[in-house]
C-alpha cells in the first residue's frame, strides 16, 4: 500500500443521504468529506440525529449513498454489487453494536468462533480470550454475563477475523461508567496489539481524547475534523 | 471449520422439545399412517398380481344356460381352454345368523385354486370349506356345523378364491356382500349330493396371454360374440354374420315347407329338407350364453385391488395437505424466530454472512425434524400400521396370503415428497425473510408492507380495537390456523360424515325400496308354454333388463331398465307414454333433467337404445329407468305378454324354484351400505379420536406460535399494570373467537369437501348415493373441535402467565 493509500486508507467523498419523500424528506447526510488512514483510531462524534450512525452504516456496506463515494483502499462501495459487499464485509470488517447481538445460546467462545468462520486466517482465540479477559468465562452462555462480559464477548466476535476496519457503534453506550472504560481500553489495545482501523461512533465527548482523528458532525456535515496529538489513554479518560 | 451457527440446532431442539415433539408426532403419525397404506397396499397388490400364476387366474368365465353338450364345447375357440366350474347358489344358515347365499363349487384343481388361510380343504362328504371373509363377518369358526340348503356340513377350513377376492354376487351389483354371500367348496361327491340347480360356469384362460389390457378387452369382445354365436348355432359356426344369413336361411326353408303348394319345386322342397337335415347334428347342442365376463372386467377380482389404489390415492392427499400445513407451522415458526433475532442476523449479516448461510441454518430444523420424522414414520409404516391397514383390508376382502415387500413408492412420497414439500415451503419464506438488508434486520424493521400507516379502525371499544390490532398483526397465523382447523374438519367431517351417510342411505332406501322382492323368472312361460302366474296377491308383474351407459361420468355403468304395469302399486308413478323415467340417483350421478334424451347399449353388442327422460322418479336405490311395461317389451322387441318376473311385498311360494333364475331382496340392495358400515364402521370411532388429538396438537402449536409472537407486547401490557384476566381478554378470547368462526366456516367447507370428494369416488363406482351430514353431526364436529381448543387454551393461558414483565424491555433498541 501506497503512501498515498495508506493516508487515504478511508475515503469518504461528498457522501449524501436522505430518508423520506417529497415534503417529508430529511437530508441526514449533506455532502460527508474526510479520509481516515489505516490503523487510525478515528471517533465520529456528534448529537443524535448527525447522522453519524447513518454513515457508519454506509461505510460498512449495510447502507448506501444516495451521492458521493466512500472507498476504501481504493474500492469503491457504490461499484460493488450485494455479493460483492458481503465479501467486503466478510474479509474486511468487524462491527460491534451498542447491544451485543450475541447468539443466546452459543457460549462465549462459540460466539466468538461465528467471527472466526468467517476468516481465512482468524486469530487465536484461546489467545484472544485472554486478551478480551473472558478466559474464565468462555463456556457460559450471553445471559450468564454481565453487560460488559457481553460487549467484550461482541469485540471478540468482531476482531478474531482480524478485520481491517472495526466499526463501532456506541459500544459503550448501554454500559456505566468503569465498564465503558474497561471496554474503551480492549478497544484500544485491540488497536495497538491487531493494527486494524476503528471507526468509533459515539456521542460521548470524553472518547474523543484517546482517537487519533476526530470527526465532530451535526446536521448531517462535517464540523471538525481533527487529528489529535495528544490522545491519552482511555484508562486517562473521565466523563 | 464448521459453520459454528449450526451448533445451535440441538439446543434450539432442546429449547423447544415440546414444539419439535409435537410436530414430529404429527408428522411421524401422518406419514407412517400414510407409508403403512402404501406397504400394505403394495404388498397386497404383489399377492394379488402373483395368484394369477399361484392360484391359476382365470382370463374370464362364461355361463350357459344348460349343461352344454360335448361337441359344442369341442367346438368352442381354440385360443382358450375351459374349465368347468359349476355351481349351486343355494341358501346357508349358520347359528345365529340370517340366511346367507352361498355358491358352492367343487374343489379346483386346475383353474382359481383356492388358498387355504386356516384349517384344510373337505376330503369328505360332510365337509365344507368357505371363504374366510364371510366366516368372520358371521362368526363361523372351524369345526362348526352350517346348514346348506337343508344338509348340514362341517367347516373345516377357510379359503380364499382368487376369483372371489371381493364377495360380488353378481358382477352387476352396486357393492359386495361378505355378510349375506359366500362361497365355498365340497368334495365332488358332496356337491352332487347337494340339492340345488346346478349353475353351468366355466372358467377360460387364454392360450397365450393378451399383450395388454388393451388387447385383452378385444380379445374379451371378439370372445363374447364367437361364444355366443357358436352356442346359438349348436357349434355349426363362430361368425356372426354367417350365424345370421343361416337364421334366414333357416326361415327361408322353414317357410318352404310350410307354405309349399302345387308351385312349390320338387327341388325347393327337397333342398330345404337336406338343408335343415344337415343341421339336425347342432340342434342338439344348442345352448344359450346367459354370461360372460371377461376377467379384466370382473369386479370380484379387481374391486379390493382398485380399492385399495384409491384408499391410497386418498390418503396420498391428505397426506400432502396435512405436511403442506406442517410446512407452514413450521415457516412461521422459523419467521417468528427470525423475527426474534433481527438484530443477531442484521449483526451476522453485517459481518459478512452470506444469506446462503444463515437461510442454511433456518431450514435445517425443519429439514431435520421432517428427516427423522419420515424415518420413524416408515419404520411404523413397515410395522404397525401396515399391519393395522392389512386388518382392515382383511375385514373388507377374501385375500390370499400375503408378505410384506419394500415399496419404492411409498419411499417416494411418504418421505421424498414430504421432505420436498417442507424444503419448498420453508425455503420460499425463508428466503422471502432472509432478502431484506441487514440495516433492516439491525433496525428489527422486517416489515415486508410498503405501509407507512395503520390500518385505521372503526370508532369502537378501546380494548375491541386492540384486539383487531392482534388480528391485523397476527393474519398470517391466524390464516394458517384456518387451514389447520379446515384439515381437522376434514377428517372430523371423514369420520362423523361417512357413518351418517351411510345410516341415511339404509334409511333411504327402506323408505324407497321398490318391493321387499324382486322374483326374477327363467322365462315368463313354463316348458308347456303356460304363463307364469301366482295367487299371491302382493305380486306385480315386472319387466327387466340391463344396459350400459355409453357417455357421461361413467361409461359401462350397468342401467336397470324397468317395465312397470299401469297402476303399480310399487312404483307410484304415471309413466309417461312418450319416454320414461329415471331414477333420481342415476339423474344426480348424470346430471340427467327432463327432456334430455339418454342412449344405452347392450353389454354384450352394440346394439344402442334412445329415451327422452320426461322425469325423475325419487329411488335412491339405483340407476334406474322406468317405463309402461307395454313400452319394455317394444322396445326390447318381445312378446305382448312379456315379462320378467314378479314385485312382491311378501314371499311367494306358489312358483317352482325351476322356474326361479333369482330373487332380488331387501339384503341385496342393502348390500352397498351393510358392507361399508361393517367394514368401516369400527374405524370411524377411531379416526374421531385421532381427529380429537391432531385437533388439539394442530391447535397447540399454532397458538403457542401466536402467544409467542406477541411475548413482548404481552409483557408490555403486564407492565402497564394490566391484569391477567384482561390480558387474557385480549389475546386468548381473540383467538378464540378466531377458532369458533373458522369452526363453523370449516365444517361446512369441510362437508362441501367430503361432497366432492365423495361425488369423485362415486363416479368411478357403480351406482350411487349422496353425502349426508345432519345439522347435528356438524354441531359434533364444531364440539370435538372447541373441545380440542379448550384444552389447549388452558395451556395457552398458563402461558401467558408465565411471561415475565423483563420480556418486554429485552431486545429493544
Amino acid at each position: 500500500m501506497s503512501e498515498k493509500e495508506l493516508q487515504e486508507f478511508l475515503n469518504v467523498c461528498n457522501v449524501w443521504k436522505g430518508f423520506g419523500e417529497g415534503d417529508s424528506r430529511q437530508e441526514v447526510l449533506r455532502g460527508m468529506d474526510f479520509q481516515v488512514r489505516k490503523g487510525e483510531f478515528c471517533v465520529l462524534l456528534g448529537p443524535s440525529g448527525s447522522g453519524k450512525s447513518t454513515l457508519l452504516n454506509i461505510i460498512g456496506g449495510i447502507d448506501s449513498a444516495d451521492d458521493g463515494y466512500i472507498s476504501i483502499a481504493g474500492d469503491k462501495l457504490r461499484d460493488m454489487d450485494e455479493k460483492m459487499l458481503t465479501r467486503y464485509r466478510r474479509k474486511h470488517l468487524g462491527y460491534v453494536f451498542q447491544l451485543y447481538n450475541l447468539i443466546p445460546n452459543l457460549n462465549v467462545k462459540e460466539n466468538i468462533e461465528v467471527g472466526a468462520y468467517l476468516s481465512d486466517d482468524p486469530l487465536d482465540i484461546d489467545e484472544l480470550l485472554n486478551t478480551l479477559g473472558l478466559w474464565e468465562h468462555r463456556y457460559k452462555l450471553p445471559n450468564q454475563l454481565s453487560g460488559g462480559q457481553q460487549q467484550r464477548t461482541s469485540i471478540g466476535r468482531a476482531i478474531v477475523k482480524n478485520p481491517d476496519i472495526l466499526l463501532c457503534d456506541e459500544p459503550t453506550g448501554a454500559l456505566d461508567y468503569n465498564t465503558s472504560k474497561e471496554i474503551l481500553k480492549l478497544i484500544e489495545d485491540v488497536n495497538q496489539k491487531y493494527g486494524n482501523t476503528i471507526i468509533m461512533v459515539t456521542h460521548n465527548n470524553a472518547i474523543q481524547d484517546m482517537a487519533d482523528h476526530v470527526i465532530k458532525l451535526r446536521d448531517g456535515k462535517v464540523r471538525k475534523n481533527i487529528i489529535n496529538e495528544n490522545k491519552i489513554s482511555a484508562t486517562e479518560l473521565d466523563w | 471449520m464448521r459453520n459454528p451457527i449450526n451448533k445451535r440446532i440441538l439446543r434450539d431442539l432442546a429449547k423447544e422439545w415440546k414444539r419439535y415433539v409435537v410436530l414430529f408426532l404429527l408428522m411421524s403419525f401422518m406419514i407412517g399412517t400414510a407409508s403403512g397404506m402404501y406397504v400394505a397396499n403394495g404388498s397386497m397388490l404383489k399377492a394379488f398380481d402373483d395368484s394369477y400364476d399361484k392360484y391359476n387366474l382365470e382370463d374370464g368365465h362364461l355361463e350357459f344356460k344348460e349343461e352344454p353338450t360335448e361337441e359344442l364345447l369341442a367346438a368352442m375357440p381354440g385360443n382358450i381352454n375351459l374349465y368347468e366350474q359349476f355351481y349351486k347358489e343355494v341358501s346357508e344358515v349358520s347359528d345365529g345368523n340370517d340366511s346367507a347365499a352361498v355358491r358352492v363349487f367343487k374343489i379346483r384343481e386346475d383353474l382359481n385354486i383356492a388358498c387355504v388361510i386356516e384349517g384344510r380343504l373337505p376330503e369328505g362328504t360332510g365337509e365344507i370349506a368357505i371363504d374366510r371373509m364371510h366366516a368372520d363377518n358371521n362368526g363361523i369358526s372351524i369345526g362348526d356345523t352350517i346348514t346348506v340348503n337343508g344338509t348340514g356340513l362341517q367347516v373345516v377350513g377357510f379359503i380364499a378364491l382368487p376369483d372371489y377376492s371381493t364377495l360380488f354376487k353378481k358382477n352387476s351389483d352396486i357393492m359386495f356382500n361378505a355378510i349375506d354371500f359366500d362361497v365355498a367348496l365340497v368334495t365332488d361327491d358332496a356337491w352332487e349330493e347337494l340339492p340345488g340347480n346346478v349353475k353351468y360356469q366355466y372358467a377360460f384362460r387364454y392360450d397365450t396371454a393378451p399383450a395388454s389390457v388393451y388387447e385383452e378387452k378385444e380379445w374379451g369382445d371378439d370372445l363374447m360374440e364367437k361364444i355366443a354365436v357358436i352356442a346359438a348355432t349348436g357349434g355349426y359356426t363362430d361368425d356372426k354374420d354367417v350365424a345370421e344369413e343361416l337364421a334366414d336361411n333357416v326361415d327361408e326353408w322353414t317357410s318352404t315347407l310350410e307354405n309349399m303348394d302345387e308351385n312349390t319345386s320338387f327341388e325347393d322342397i327337397s333342398e330345404a329338407i337336406d338343408n335343415l337335415e344337415s343341421l339336425e347334428p347342432y340342434e342338439d347342442n344348442t345352448n344359450e350364453l346367459i354370461d360372460f365376463l371377461p376377467g379384466y372386467a370382473n369386479q370380484a377380482i379387481h374391486f379390493a385391488p382398485e380399492d385399495f389404489g384409491s384408499d391410497v390415492a386418498i390418503m396420498g392427499v391428505l397426506v400432502y395437505v396435512f405436511i403442506a400445513v406442517l410446512a407452514f407451522v413450521f415457516a412461521i415458526t422459523t419467521s417468528n424466530t427470525i423475527v426474534k433475532e433481527a438484530a443477531v442476523i442484521g449483526t451476522l449479516r453485517a459481518t459478512g454472512y452470506t444469506r446462503g448461510e444463515l437461510t442454511v441454518y433456518y431450514m435445517m430444523m425443519p429439514v431435520i425434524i421432517t428427516l427423522l420424522s419420515a424415518v420413524t414414520g416408515n419404520v411404523l409404516g413397515y410395522t404397525i400400521f401396515k399391519d393395522a391397514v392389512v386388518s382392515m383390508y382383511y375385514n373388507s376382502y377374501s385375500l390370499p396370503t400375503y408378505e410384506t415387500v419394500w415399496n419404492a413408492e411409498a419411499f417416494i412420497k411418504t418421505t421424498l415428497i414430504p421432505l420436498v414439500l417442507m424444503f419448498i415451503i420453508n425455503l420460499f419464506i425463508i428466503v422471502k425473510k432472509m432478502r431484506l438488508s441487514p440495516l433492516k434486520f439491525l433496525r428489527r424493521d422486517l416489515s415486508s408492507s410498503k405501509r407507512k400507516k395503520a390500518v385505521r379502525l372503526p370508532r369502537i371499544k378501546f380494548f375491541s380495537r386492540f384486539r383487531l390490532r392482534i388480528l391485523l398483526q397476527n393474519l398470517g397465523s391466524y390464516f394458517v390456523l384456518f387451514f389447520g382447523i379446515a384439515f381437522v374438519m376434514l377428517l372430523l367431517s371423514f369420520s362423523i360424515g361417512l357413518p351418517e351417510t351411510l345410516d341415511h342411505y339404509k334409511h333411504v332406501m327402506t323408505e324407497e325400496l321398490i318391493s321387499e322382492y324382486q322374483y326374477i323368472l327363467m322365462d315368463y312361460e313354463d316348458e308347456d308354454g303356460n304363463v307364469i302366474t301366482t295367487d299371491n296377491g302382493d305380486a306385480e308383474k315386472f319387466s327387466m333388463n340391463t344396459l350400459e351407459t355409453i357417455d357421461g361420468v361413467h361409461v359401462g355403468e350397468g342401467i336397470t331398465i324397468y317395465g312397470i304395469e299401469d297402476d303399480s302399486k310399487y312404483v307410484k308413478a304415471d309413466l309417461p307414454e312418450d319416454g320414461v323415467l329415471v331414477s333420481s340417483a342415476y339423474a344426480l350421478k348424470f346430471m340427467l333433467h327432463e327432456g334430455d334424451t339418454i342412449t344405452l347399449k347392450e353389454k354384450y353388442s352394440d346394439k344402442t337404445y334412445s329415451f327422452v327422460v320426461r322425469g325423475i322418479y325419487k329411488y335412491m336405490g339405483g340407476l334406474s329407468v322406468f317405463m309402461r311395461n307395454d313400452d319394455f317389451n317394444e322396445c326390447f322387441d318381445l312378446d305382448d305378454d312379456s315379462f320378467t318376473g314378479f314385485l312382491s311385498s311378501g314371499k311367494i311360494d306358489d312358483i317352482d324354484e325351476d322356474l326361479i333364475y333369482t330373487i332380488v331382496t331387501r339384503e341385496d340392495i342393502m348390500a352397498l351400505s351393510i358392507q361399508i358400515d361393517h367394514s368401516m364402521g369400527d374405524y370411524m370411532d377411531y379416526v374421531s379420536f385421532a381427529c380429537l388429538i391432531i385437533g388439539i396438537l394442530v391447535i397447540y402449536l399454532l397458538t403457542k406460535i401466536i402467544i409467542e409472537k406477541n411475548a413482548a407486547s404481552i409483557s408490555m401490557v403486564k407492565v402497564l399494570g394490566y391484569e391477567n384476566r384482561e390480558i387474557n381478554s385480549l389475546y386468548v378470547n381473540l383467538t378464540t373467537a378466531i377458532v369458533v368462526i373458522c369452526a363453523i366456516a370449516t365444517s361446512l367447507l369441510s362437508v362441501l369437501g367430503l361432497t366432492a370428494i365423495f361425488s369423485v369416488i362415486m363416479y368411478t363406482m357403480s351406482g350411487w348415493f349422496e353425502v349426508y351430514v345432519s345439522f347435528i353431526s356438524i354441531l359434533k364436529m364444531i364440539g370435538i373441535l372447541l373441545i380440542s381448543y379448550f384444552i389447549v387454551s388452558f395451556f395457552d393461558i398458563m402461558r401467558i402467565k408465565k411471561i415475565p414483565l423483563t420480556d418486554a424491555l429485552k431486545n429493544v433498541e
